[in-house]
């Protein structure tokens, strides 16, 4: 018999905030999306007095009753390494799991012997002892009624983080009130047109016929009607899927005028996306490079965007040089642009890269030099060597105004303690 | 043709290398501090209250979060919006953080503080 619990980080960005700097203990905390744009995390004192998620900070922050609130910029640097730290010590007492997302991980419990929630409190407690983290526990005999249980668990406070929907009757009770917007592999778009045949709960969704299920929504809505009522359909995903492909877009701190700093910006995109396809053993056979002004602040309004074929490659050099020449016809002066973006397609095996006929870059020589880029960067931190082309001072950078420091991956930053 | 730094003491081109199958590599400090294991956390320590116990001002502890408080050891203590580096002793019952100075009255570890890890081991990257 199949048994799932998903476990995930209350709040997890501000916890992780939280877990190192007390002084943001009693206080509530949210944290901002990139470049200090809109609130991605809001601790529960946050949630507490009105603040939402996509609330956009600079709008909302001379409100009276937000005077207590403190904004941090996202660090995910930090926010990375303590969900390593989560996912190892879930690691040592459950064989096999699933890193679903950054603060979710997906458990086998089928083989747990013994009482069940004493053992999802034990995993409770090392979470939040050693990582620091405070979770709450979904179990069910399938994934998806594991995630709205954790569902359930974070929001009725009286379940003590744990909350178990093994039993039938309960699951039925539950399900009469559970609106089916609400469950997981469910869109807004689905749940709009259920509800226009009348189905609004998932009480009224497993009532439907599989068939017409699968009619109106195809394999997917069948899965999830399959897997309400408890018949396990999607398995442990141990690894993570291949990606199809690799996307470096940001917003500006502040708008770019000059060519010479768009370059720069778009050189250090590329930069990364060489970065990730690396890390991943692939290699990029198109590009599309993209640009744009704010839509939204009443600047004149210019958008672009060029895709080509590239020679597949996972080279820095080779990866700035076609972003520039892809980048240089979209060019207007006289813009105030907000926003630039490489995105990388057709990603296909390092090792499996067909042979080239006409070579423009000796593949052996290439490989050692990113190689060598790589350990330094990897020893020594993120952008330690990098190419001339990503620029010195960088006044494109998004805004991090209250960046907490990367505790555990940087030696310059780690936790200061006072001696007492 | 060899890049700067690939030679590791067996792969030599003229006289094979008697060590080529004896290599071990340079000692790895992470390993030794079991840095790697999610339990453990770098601290700097700032101010010289600890001077006594042998732990400086710029020292790197090496905490472990996984480690259960006991009487004597040194803890990084959150207390009132702070991150202090302290002595732990039990007393009737309850945890107290005994000043590294002798003079200094002690204090009680409050409800809402939290020792958050145990210090196990020390970096001192200049004597």
């Amino acid at each position: 018999m199949a048994l799932y619990g998903l476990i995930d980080g209350n709040s997890f960005y501000c916890s992780c905030e939280q877990a190192f700097d007390p002084a943001l203990r009693d206080k509530p905390v949210v944290v901002l999306s990139n470049n200090d744009g809109c609130v991605i995390a809001r601790s529960a004192l946050a949630k507490a007095v009105g603040i939402k998620m996509g609330d956009p900070w600079h709008l909302i922050r001379r409100r009276p009753e937000l005077s207590e609130v403190v904004a941090k910029s996202s660090n995910y640097s930090h926010y990375g390494d303590l969900s390593r730290r989560v996912f190892e010590i879930l690691g040592a007492h459950v064989q096999r799991l699933e890193p679903y997302s950054i603060d979710e991980t997906f458990l086998d419990l089928a083989p747990v012997t013994g009482d069940l929630m004493e053992f999802c409190q034990m995993l409770r407690g090392a979470v939040r002892q050693i990582a620091k983290i405070p979770t709450c526990v979904g179990v069910g005999p399938s994934k998806t009624i594991a995630k709205a249980a954790n569902k359930l668990a974070k929001s009725r406070p009286e379940l003590n983080g744990v909350c178990d929907l093994r039993d039938e009757a309960t699951r039925v009770a539950l399900y009469q009130d559970l609106g089916i917007g609400e469950v997981w592999g469910i869109g807004g778009k689905t749940a709009e047109k259920l509800a226009a045949r009348g189905v609004r709960t998932v009480a009224d969704f497993l009532r439907l016929d599989p068939r017409k299920v699968r009619d109106m929504m195809s394999v997917v809505g069948a899965r999830v009607q399959a897997e309400l009522r408890d018949v396990s359909c999607l398995p442990l995903s141990l690894m993570a899927p291949q990606r199809k492909g690799i996307a470096v877009t940001r917003s500006f701190g502040m708008p770019i005028t000059d060519w010479w700093t768009m370059r720069e910006a778009v050189a250090s995109y590329a930069t990364r996306a060489g970065e990730k396809l690396r890390e991943h053993g692939l290699l990029a056979s198109t590009m599309t490079v993209l640009l744009h002004t704010n839509p939204h602040n009443g600047d004149p309004w210019y958008s672009n965007q060029h895709s080509a074929r590239i020679e597949a490659t996972n080279d820095t050099t080779s990866l700035i040089g076609e972003a520039i020449r892809m980048l240089e016809p979209m060019w207007r002066a006289g813009f105030r642009y907000s926003k630039a973006g490489i995105m990388l397609g057709e990603l296909i095996d390092a090792g499996s890269q067909p042979m080239s006929l006409f070579p423009t870059k000796d593949p052996v020589r290439s490989a050692r030099a990113m190689a060598a880029l790589d350990a330094v960067n990897g020893r020594f931190g993120r952008d330690t060597l990098r190419p001339l082309a990503t620029g010195i001072s960088r006044t494109w950078t998004a805004k991090a105004m209250n960046l907490s420091p990367r505790y555990t991956t940087r030696v310059g930053e780690i936790l200061v303690g006072t001696a007492y | 043709m060899s890049l700067a730094g690939s030679y590791n003491g067996g792969n030599t081109t003229g006289f094979a290398s008697p060590a080529a199958d004896s290599l071990e590599g340079p000692i790895d400090l992470a390993e030794i501090l079991d840095l790697r294991r999610a339990n453990r956390y770098p601290v700097r320590v700032s101010g010289e209250a600890l001077i006594e116990r042998g732990i400086l001002p710029g020292d790197i502890l090496i905490a472990d979060a996984a480690a259960p408080p006991a009487h004597g050891k040194v803890a990084i203590v959150m207390v009132h919006g702070e991150v202090l580096v302290a002595q732990l002793a039990y007393r009737g019952g309850e945890w107290w953080l005994r000043p590294g100075r002798l003079g200094d009255v002690g204090q009680v570890v409050p409800d809402d503080a939290e020792i958050w890890a145990i210090v196990s081991g020390l970096v001192r990257t200049s004597v």
